[in-house]
C-alpha cells in the first residue's frame, strides 16, 4: 500500500518534495547567490525528469481521485520536459532577479496542479487540480515586477480564469445536479442528451476553451503573452496549454463520450474559427510576442481537428503535437527570451539582419519557424499532419481544407520573420547575444527534438500504441 | 403550506430581491450591505437543509471575513460616482441582449429537464451537512482534494507576497 503510494504518486511527490526544499532554503538563514540557487533548482528538476521515467505502474488510490497509466505517464514526462526546459532558459533572466525561489515555487505548485488534473478523475479533483494550475501562473506573470504592463498582464490572467473558473464550475454543479456524481466512471452512463445536460456540458466546454484559448475566448492571450516575463509566457503557452490539451482529450474521450455528436460540431465550428482568427491576427501583429501567441492560438485550431477525429489517431495526434510543440515552441520563445533579457527588443524589425550578428541564434528560430509552419523535414510537419489525419477519419472535408488553406496563411507570416532575420539590411541590429550553458544546452534539446521525435516513427508509434478512442 | 415552505419562499424571495438590490445600487457600500442579505438568506437556506455547520461557517466566512475584506478595499480605492467608469449604451444594450439569453436558456433547459422536475429537495432528513459526517468525508473519501487546497493555499500565498514586497 505504502509502496504503492509512492510509485504511483511520485510525478506529484517529487515536485512536492522539490518545493519544500526549496521553501525551506528561502525561509531559512542560509544565503544563497542567484546562481547557485538556479544551478540547484535545474539539477533537482533535471532529477524530476528522469525519475518519471524509471518504476511506473497502473493503478489508482484515493477512491477515483487519482488514477495513472502508461499514458498519464507519458503526459507527465512531457510536461516535466518543458518545465526544464523553460528553466533552463529562464536563467538569463532569473540571473539579476530577486526573488529565484519564489519563481521555482510558484512554476512548481502549477505543474503540481496540472499533474493531478491530469490524474483526477473526479471533477472536483479536476476543478481543484485546475485552479492550482492556474493562480500561480497569474502571480508568474507578474514577475516583471517594475513593469506596468506586466501586471496587467497577470490582472488580466487572473480575471479571465475567474470569469472561466466561473463557468465551469457552474458547468459542474448542472452537471452534478443532473446525474447525482462527480466521478468519471459513473458520469458517462448517466448522460442522456437532455437540455440541461447540453448545457452544462456547454459551460464546462467553455471553460476548457478560456484556457487553451479557443477563439472566442481568446481574447486574453495576446495581452498576457505581451506583458509576461517571456520565460512566463513560455511555460503558459507549452506546458500550461500542453496539460489542458490533455485533459480536454481524455474528458471528451470517456466522459462525454454519449455527447459525441454534439462536441463533434462544436469542435467542428470553434476549430475553423480559431484557425482563421487566429492566422489573421497574426498577420498584423508588430511585436514578436504577440506574433507568437495568435500563432499559438492558430495551433489550437489544427489540434482540435485532431481531437474531434475521435479515434485513437485522435489521441495520439494530439499528444504527439503537443510533444512537437514542446520543443518548436521553446525553441521560438528560448531565442526571444535571450534577446529580450539582454536587449530589451521585441519588435520584429528589431530582428531585421538578426542573421549578421548572431548566425547560430538566427538559424534556430528560422528552424523553430519553419517546424511552426509545418515544413516538412521538421517534426511540426508530421504534427500537422497526423492531426489531419486524425480529423480527416470523420471524411469532414471542409475542414481539411480549411485547414490546408489556413497553412498557407501561417506560411506568410512565418516566412516575412525569416526573411527579416537574414535578407533584410537594418542600420542598428541586435548585438551578439552571449547566451551561457544554460541557454546552450535548452537550445540542444529543442533542436534534437526538433529534427528527432519528426524523423525517428518510433515516436508516434509508441504514443499511438497508448492512446485510447472509440 | 408548512412552515418549512413559508420559510423557503420567504428566503428565496429575500435572497433574490436582495441580490438585485447589489447590481442595482449605485453605492458600493449599499452593494456590499445588500450581499451581506444574501448571504444570511442563503445561511437559512442551508438551515433548512439541515446543514447547520455550513450555515454557521458561510456566515463566518463571507459575512464576516470576506465583506469585511470588502468594506476595505472599497475604503482603500475611495470609490465614488466621479471615478465610476461611464459605459457605452451599446455596451449595455450587448449586454442586456446576452445575459437575456443566457437566462433564457437556463430557464428553459431546466424546465425541460427530466432528472430534477418534481423532485424536492431533502429538507430536515438529510445529514451531510452535520459536522460529524462532513468530518467524516472530509477526511476519507475527500483526502486528497482536501490536502490539494492546503497547497493550493501555500502557492497563492507565496505569489501574494512576491507581489505586495514590490517596493
Amino acid at each position: 500500500m505504502l509502496n504503492d503510494f509512492f510509485i504511483l504518486m511520485k510525478f506529484e511527490l517529487l515536485p512536492a518534495v522539490i518545493f519544500f526544499v526549496l521553501l525551506f532554503i528561502k525561509v531559512g538563514t542560509a544565503e544563497l547567490s542567484n546562481a547557485s540557487i538556479i544551478r540547484l533548482a535545474n539539477i533537482l528538476l533535471f532529477i524530476n525528469l528522469v525519475a518519471g521515467f524509471f518504476y511506473n505502474k497502473d493503478g489508482g488510490m484515493f477512491g477515483d481521485m487519482f488514477h495513472t497509466n502508461a499514458l498519464i505517464v507519458l503526459q507527465k514526462s512531457i510536461l516535466n520536459l518543458g518545465i526544464f526546459i523553460v528553466s533552463l532558459q529562464a536563467e538569463a533572466w532569473l540571473r539579476t532577479h530577486k526573488h529565484v525561489i519564489e519563481f521555482y515555487l510558484l512554476l512548481l505548485s502549477s505543474l503540481m496542479g496540472m499533474f493531478f488534473m491530469i490524474s483526477g478523475a473526479n471533477l472536483l479533483m479536476f476543478y481543484l487540480g485546475l485552479e492550482l494550475a492556474t493562480i500561480p501562473l497569474a502571480a508568474l506573470a507578474n514577475f516583471d515586477l517594475e513593469k506596468r504592463k506586466s501586471s496587467e498582464a497577470a490582472m488580466k490572467l487572473i480575471m479571465s480564469s475567474a470569469f472561466s473558473s466561473g463557468l465551469l464550475l457552474f458547468g459542474i454543479s448542472l452537471m452534478y445536479g443532473t446525474t447525482g456524481t462527480l466521478g468519471f466512471a459513473q458520469l458517462p452512463a448517466l448522460l442522456n442528451g437532455s437540455n440541461l445536460q447540453v448545457f452544462a456540458f456547454v459551460l464546462l466546454f467553455a471553460g476548457f476553451a478560456f484556457k487553451i484559448s479557443v477563439v472566442p475566448f481568446h481574447l486574453w492571450t495576446a495581452d498576457v503573452y505581451e506583458g509576461a516575463p517571456v520565460p512566463v509566457t513560455s511555460f503558459l503557452s507549452v506546458v500550461s496549454k500542453g496539460a489542458f490539451i490533455f485533459v480536454f482529450a481524455s474528458v471528451l474521450y470517456t466522459v462525454f463520450k454519449p455527447l459525441a455528436d454534439t462536441w463533434y460540431h462544436m469542435l467542428f465550428l470553434l476549430s475553423v474559427l480559431t484557425m482563421v482568427i487566429g492566422n489573421l491576427f497574426a498577420l498584423r501583429q508588430q511585436n514578436i510576442k504577440r506574433m507568437l501567441a495568435f500563432s499559438s492560438i492558430a495551433q489550437m485550431g489544427f489540434i482540435l481537428i485532431g481531437i474531434s477525429g475521435s479515434s485513437q489517431a485522435g489521441t495520439a495526434s494530439a499528444v504527439y503535437f503537443v510533444l512537437v510543440y514542446v520543443f518548436t515552441n521553446l525553441a521560438a520563445f528560448g531565442v526571444v527570451a535571450l534577446v529580450s533579457a539582454q536587449t530589451g527588443k521585441e519588435d520584429i524589425t528589431d530582428y531585421k539582419g538578426f542573421h549578421a550578428t548572431n548566425p547560430v541564434l538566427a538559424w534556430v528560430l528560422a528552424i523553430a519557424l519553419f517546424s511552426l509552419a509545418g515544413v516538412p523535414p521538421t517534426a511540426g510537419f508530421f504534427g500537422k499532419f497526423f492531426l489531419i489525419m486524425a480529423g480527416a477519419a470523420k471524411q469532414n472535408y471542409w475542414l481539411i481544407t480549411i485547414a490546408a488553406l489556413n497553412m498557407i496563411v501561417s506560411l506568410y507570416y512565418y516566412l516575412n520573420l525569416v526573411k527579416a532575420l537574414f535578407m533584410d539590411a537594418n542600420a542598428s541590429p541586435v548585438p551578439k547575444i552571449t547566451f551561457g550553458v544554460y541557454a546552450k544546452l535548452a537550445i540542444v534539446i529543442c533542436i534534437a527534438g526538433m529534427v528527432l521525435s519528426g524523423l525517428a516513427s518510433v515516436v508516434y508509434e509508441y504514443i499511438y500504441n497508448l492512446s485510447t478512442g472509440f | 403550506m408548512s412552515t418549512s415552505e413559508i420559510l423557503f419562499w420567504f428566503l428565496s424571495v429575500l435572497a433574490l430581491f436582495s441580490a438585485i438590490m447589489v447590481l442595482v445600487s449605485k453605492n458600493p457600500i449599499h452593494s456590499v450591505l445588500w450581499l451581506i442579505v444574501v448571504f444570511f438568506a442563503i445561511s437559512g437556506h442551508y438551515l433548512l437543509l439541515n446543514a447547520q455547520f455550513l450555515a454557521i461557517v458561510n456566515i463566518i466566512v463571507y459575512a464576516g471575513a470576506i465583506m469585511v475584506l470588502f468594506l476595505f478595499v472599497i475604503m482603500l480605492m475611495n470609490l465614488n460616482k466621479e471615478t465610476e467608469p461611464s459605459r457605452n449604451i451599446w455596451m449595455k444594450f450587448s449586454g442586456v441582449i446576452s445575459g437575456g439569453l443566457l437566462l433564457w436558456i437556463f430557464v428553459s433547459a431546466t424546465r425541460s429537464a427530466g432528472e430534477i422536475v418534481g423532485k424536492t429537495a431533502m429538507i430536515k432528513e438529510g445529514s451531510i451537512g452535520l459536522i460529524e459526517n462532513l468530518g467524516k468525508v472530509l477526511f476519507t473519501q475527500y483526502a486528497l482534494p482536501f490536502e490539494i487546497s492546503s497547497v493550493l493555499f501555500l502557492s497563492a500565498m507565496v505569489g501574494a507576497v512576491v507581489i505586495g514586497k514590490k517596493q
